[in-house]
């Protein structure tokens, strides 16, 4: 059995029919062709499939795709405005913070929803904030630099 | 993910009748972050996962003297240990809350949901014991309140019975209550508990301590706390304390830790905690 | 005077990875694609008496269903050793058995809950010490009948797929002449390489039996030589496409799922079938960093000189050594770290048991082998009275020295340097400041390491470069950039000698059909190799761009240079003419054409790098290079918790030349970051031959909130055959993270430890032992 669901992603209002037994991720992935987001463990232990649910980021590997209903999601796909990028993603770059990438869009995910609560984190709250997002590659400094320059230019 | 039938029921009455027509094969989903991968691990295999989030009144926070903190089953971990009461008068909870799973999990995960899933190394159910936390259930006979220390049974087992629903959890406020949450993991973030304590101290005059990992369920150091009982916290008490702590712990080994090791930090974590609580 | 080699440039895949654009193999959907699920033994060691698909065949939505039978052709990068589902018995723990293509996840992971298996278990061989014993069970009893590369020894009858002997000088005579001798044996449990993308492989065939792979793999030509062999179909039906890869670390060095997926595509009559594996099967069933016994006597002087070592690696190769054989031979080769000893006696075996199989780890066996070796050297400092800096600069490989194998030390070996470099950076006489809290203790500590490429000798790299009609270029070459940043770096190499921008080239990669040869992109070789492959593609362009300038600009060839995208006169600057304009060729005035578009091509392949000798293992010129460097560290220890923080990190290496100091630093800091995980958290738990811990959940590795301070740095003493003399660095750069850790806890606890990881719990037992 289908459930009809209606929710916003990345700004426009959809409307579809999913199984229940269905994560999040895997509509998203499957259904909506937004691969951005990564299934790296499945127990919400990586952040890998990290994206804003109401403004908050969440392992949409944990959510049934049935409780998007009546939500507001942004996945990375919705960060940029065409080819204007995001701050994060733009300080990403700049910095090097990112290597294989297979994690970055997660943990630009997990940055944009910190800095959504908290526009002016410190370093430690940013590195607090960034643990539930695995990275294997970069050993995390550029990573924590990057969103440390948006921080920065948030301050001014 | 094997199939199943979903349900958003918008009434408790509407959600308790579903998890009774289906009995057994129900499941409440909350957080769903231990559902959903429990389900997917093929450990669960329910016929219909009931979303309670879709009940106004399970969303509830709320403070006051008399009645005590009230935490609604829908509230999310991160919105609870955000919540200024909360910081205010329970931080112990709010510490407790702050260090289960990572910051993503937190935002759907729920405290409510950590207790009934009835772990025995729930990081938040340390403090609800310590504290005598009641949960505030419905049941298609009444509503009933559910003392915590009568609330977890077994390994994943609560008191719950088909077609019931945990409303809240209430806490008791205190006139002069202290309290130190203190957990032992292998990695400082994202980690389970290889042992969870929170200790309180009440009116100066007692102390309480509950253990988490160490047991079957989370418990409370009995013995300790009667030892505890109106004494100054001098060194010599303290140390003692601690060490009748590990007589209640009746830790088993696993990958997380030996036996050994649980018993010999709960030793250190409660001492510790009674250290800080000493000021 | 370099414009675009040895600057920082910002890497050229920055915008596909932000943006969440980048397809990675399970970003991929495909029309009619079918999905693969593997039944998988759920012993570590049995005979498998049957097998019944009937139930499985039978289920709706189920397209194929395959078997170990359907393929037993053993293959193996050095010793064909496994076959792609087991055959007639298992011996690991979840390896495969058969294998179901269908219509969707769901039904396919169903249909294999319906195939049954019957087994007699076999006696478990658990344990490497024992795997070693005469008596034991073998797991490969068939050993003696296994194809093998002639360089490997293998000993049929016994569990020891490679016995790798390193005979120098006359060791027991040396350890009469020493002044001490000092025993001591260490271990490294099993770690997993951790990708935070799982493997992931699609096959299919078309109808004119062109079999098509997508795999997320490090070295798209190793995993067809693979599986042309197995198979049996040749290379040029068979494509190996790997548009992407989130993170290798060696995991991906290997053929492995893309062997399960081809007998399902073959039956399911051009329709792609995918595999993904869950994190489980990542942590199980792909590769796992072999776990190593290793046993020191060492032979020493009262001034600090070592004059004999005699030691013995015992690899956990698993249930397949196929590529494990080459570990314990670096291993081998190794046998001593960065240090001249004159006498050596080294014994290093690639073992079978029935663990999970044992593969290419960043580091090659290096990490493993140091954490004795310089645990040791501080072991032996402190039993002279010698500083434990001065003991290894004492003892330290430099120019004019010998390695472990006889082979001169060249200059190229700036290891005193670095030492210089990470002391300074460390501050390490300066004792570490200690906390308030009484029960913590803070401490430093410092370690070396070393390593070369382990690789055939012949291991060969090729580049194409095509110049378009605009004077932009298309790179090929089929290097991996697997994150290290290696399409950055080789456009750099390329921009520098074409003087084009790095901005005016795309790269191809990841595609057996349409880019050139490419041995594997593992080894940290690939700026090395790769390197000198696009420099030859650039000379191959430079020598048809100069010969057409020079018959356009009427100037002899010798009198031209390639200078800011243009041919043009060494005597007359403005007479020149642009790249853009010979793209093509050159047009004459006649409207005749000459040469036609513009191709370079560039073949590398090391010089002169020649066999160990059989009996001995020495040899003069066995490897391309060794890379050397050091760390210091400085950790704090909860001395009641167990818990260790580790507070700053310095390093140092010896890279030759850094074409991109940025990516070489990035490097650097995310081997810090995992070497500190090898040395605290990670851990394969292994009971009776089962993996207890196959999650995030229960094998942590390092997060944001565990990254120490970090001061990278680097020396540049010039490769002389390397490219701008670059060499390679990235896996040395983990190197000694483990035994520098080691060697802070135990100048703040006075415990030793010679076993990993630190975990609290490890901890305490230790600092317990030292107070009873």
């Amino acid at each position: 059995m289908k459930y009809q669901i209606i929710f916003t992603l990345n700004n426009e209002k959809v409307q579809h029919e999913v199984e229940a037994n269905k994560t999040l991720l895997k509509m998203l992935r499957e259904d909506f062709d937004l691969t951005g987001a990564k299934e790296g463990c499945g127990q919400g232990e990586c952040g890998a499939c990290t994206i804003l649910v109401n403004g908050k980021p969440v392992n949409s590997c944990l959510m049934l795709a049935v409780e998007a209903d009546g939500k507001e999601i942004v996945t990375i796909e919705g960060l940029s405005d065409g080819e204007k990028l995001d701050e994060l993603q733009k300080t990403f770059i700049t910095n090097g913070a990112l290597q294989c990438g297979y994690c970055t869009p997660g943990m630009i995910m997990t940055a944009k929803g910190l800095l959504k609560e908290n526009p002016t984190p410190t370093v430690d709250e940013v590195k607090v904030a960034m643990s539930g997002n695995l990275c294997r590659c970069t050993g995390y400094k550029r990573i924590i630099e990057a969103i440390m320059e948006v921080v920065e230019n948030n301050k001014n | 993910m094997n199939k199943f039938n979903y349900f958003k029921p918008s009434t408790l009455t509407e959600a308790s009748e579903i998890l009774r027509k289906y009995g057994e094969n129900a499941h409440i989903l909350n957080g769903g972050t231990d559902l959903v991968v429990r389900i997917r691990e093929d450990l669960l295999n329910p016929e219909a996962v009931v979303d309670i989030k879709g009940i106004e009144e399970l969303h509830h926070i709320n403070y006051n003297e008399k009645e005590g903190l009230t935490v609604g089953a829908c509230v999310s971990l991160s919105d609870m240990a955000h919540n200024e009461a909360v910081v205010k008068h329970f931080p112990v909870i709010a510490d407790s809350a702050e260090v289960v799973g990572s910051g993503q999990i937190r935002n759907l995960a729920t405290m409510v949901g950590n207790n009934c899933n009835a772990s025995p190394l729930a990081d938040t159910a340390t403090p609800l014991l310590a504290l005598d936390a009641n949960l505030l259930v419905y049941s298609p006979e009444g509503n009933k309140k559910i003392s915590i220390h009568d609330f977890f049974v077994g390994v994943r087992k609560t008191s719950l019975k088909t077609g019931e629903i945990v409303i809240a959890i209430r806490v008791p406020s205190y006139t002069s209550m202290k309290g130190v949450f203190k957990k032992a993991s292998r990695r400082k973030d994202v980690d389970l508990s290889t042992v969870c304590t929170t200790v309180v101290r009440i009116n100066n005059d007692e102390i309480r301590i509950a253990l988490g990992a160490v047991a079957p369920t989370p418990i409370r150091a009995k013995k300790a706390e009667g030892f505890a009982k109106g004494k100054d916290l001098t060194d010599e008490v303290v140390h003692q304390i601690a060490k009748l702590a590990v007589e209640d712990a009746t830790p088993i080994d696993d990958v997380r830790g030996s036996k050994e090791y649980r018993l010999h930090m709960v030793e250190v974590l409660v001492r510790r905690s009674l250290e800080e609580l000493r000021y | 005077m370099v414009k675009y080699v040895g600057k920082s440039i910002t890497r050229v895949d920055g915008t596909k990875k932000v943006t969440g654009d980048l397809k990675y193999v399970d970003d991929i959907k495909m029309p009619g694609m079918l999905y693969a699920a593997v039944k998988r033994s759920i012993y570590p060691h049995a005979k498998i008496i049957k097998i019944d698909t009937s139930k499985a065949d039978a289920l709706t939505g189920v397209k194929a269903v395959t078997t170990g039978k359907d393929f037993p052709k053993r293959v193996g990068l050095y010793l064909a050793d496994k076959t792609f589902m087991a055959v007639d018995k298992v011996r690991y723990c979840g390896e495969a058995v058969a294998a179901v293509a269908a219509v969707t996840e769901e039904i396919a992971r169903e249909a294999v809950k319906l195939i049954e298996v019957e087994y007699e278990e076999l006696p478990v061989v658990e344990n490497v010490l024992d795997a070693m014993k005469e008596d034991s069970p073998l797991v490969h009893p068939d050993l003696g009948d296994y194809k093998h590369i002639p360089i490997f020894h293998t000993m049929p009858g016994t569990n020891i797929s490679e016995h790798f002997k390193l005979r120098k000088g006359d060791v027991d005579k040396a350890f009469e002449d020493s002044d001490l001798v000092f025993e001591s044996d260490f271990y490294v449990p099993h770690i997993q390489h951790c990708p935070i993308e799982n493997h992931v492989a699609i096959a299919q065939i078309d109808r004119e039996g062109i079999i098509t792979v997508w795999a997320s793999c490090q070295s798209p030509y190793a995993v067809r030589a693979a599986l042309t062999d197995a198979f049996e179909v040749p290379a040029h039906k068979l494509r190996v496409i790997s548009p992407s890869v989130g993170g290798g670390f060696g995991a991906k060095a290997g053929t492995t799922l893309e062997g399960i997926i081809i007998p399902l595509a073959m039956k399911t009559k051009g329709k792609p079938v995918k595999l993904t594996y869950s994190r489980e099967d990542e942590f199980n069933n792909s590769y796992v960093r072999q776990a190593m016994h290793s046993k020191f006597k060492t032979g020493v002087m009262k001034d600090g000189r070592i004059i004999a070592v005699k030691n013995q690696f015992a690899w956990d190769g698993g249930a397949y050594t196929e590529y494990g054989v080459n570990i314990a031979k670096s291993a081998g080769f190794g046998a001593v770290g960065p240090y001249d000893v004159a006498n050596i006696h080294c014994d290093s075996y690639a073992v079978y048991t029935n663990n999970p199989v044992g593969g290419p780890y960043r580091g090659f066996g290096m990490s493993e082998i140091h954490f004795g070796i310089e645990q040791n050297m501080d072991y032996i400092a402190e039993k002279l009275g010698i500083d434990p800096i001065e003991l290894r600069r004492i003892n330290a490989q430099k120019p004019g020295g010998r390695t472990a194998t006889n082979a001169v030390v060249d200059d190229a070996c700036g290891l005193l340097e670095c030492m210089d470099k990470v002391i300074k950076d460390i501050d390490y006489y300066t004792p570490s400041e200690q906390p308030k809290e009484p029960y913590k203790v803070r401490a430093k500590g410092f370690a070396c390491g070393m390593k070369a490429p382990s690789m055939p000798n012949n291991a060969a790299s090729s580049a194409l470069i095509r110049i378009n009609e605009d004077g932009t270029a298309y790179l090929s070459v089929s290097a991996q950039d697997i994150g290290q940043g290696s399409d950055t770096a080789l456009i750099q190499i390329a921009a520098e000698i074409l003087s084009i921008p790095p901005e005016k080239f795309t790269i191809n990669t990841g595609d057996t059909a349409h880019n050139p040869y490419e041995w594997q992109t593992v080894a940290s070789r690939i700026t090395y190799s790769v390197g000198n492959a696009i420099i030859k593609a650039c000379e191959d362009i430079k020598q048809q761009l100069v010969q057409l300038a020079s018959i356009k600009l009427g100037i002899f060839p010798r009198d031209l240079k390639l200078e800011d995208e243009c041919i043009m006169s060494t005597i007359y600057p403005d007479k020149k003419i642009p790249i853009k304009e010979l793209a093509l060729g050159l047009n004459m005035p006649d409207g005749s054409g000459v040469h036609g578009p513009i191709m370079g091509r560039g073949i590398f392949v090391p010089e002169n790098i020649r066999n160990f000798d059989m009996n001995t293992g020495l040899a003069d010129n066995p490897v391309v290079f060794w890379t050397y460097g050091c760390y210091g560290v400085e950790l704090e220890v909860d001395m009641e918790t167990g818990n260790i923080r580790i507070l700053q990190v310095a390093s140092c290496f010896d890279v030759g030349k850094a074409i991109n100091p940025d990516l070489v630093k990035a490097q650097s800091e995310g081997a810090i970051v995992q070497g500190i995980g090898s040395a605290l958290f990670e851990e394969i738990i292994m009971k009776n031959g089962k993996f207890m811990n196959p999650s995030f959940m229960d094998y942590k590795i390092p997060t944001s909130n565990d990254m120490p301070e970090m001061k990278v740095s680097f020396v540049e003493n010039p490769q002389k055959d390397g490219p701008f003399g670059a060499r390679g660095m990235a896996e040395p750069a983990m190197i000694p993270a483990a035994p520098a850790i080691v060697s802070a806890f135990y100048n703040a606890t006075g415990v030793k430890i010679n076993e990993l990881p630190l975990t609290p719990e490890r901890v305490i037992k230790a600092l317990k032992g030292k107070n009873n």
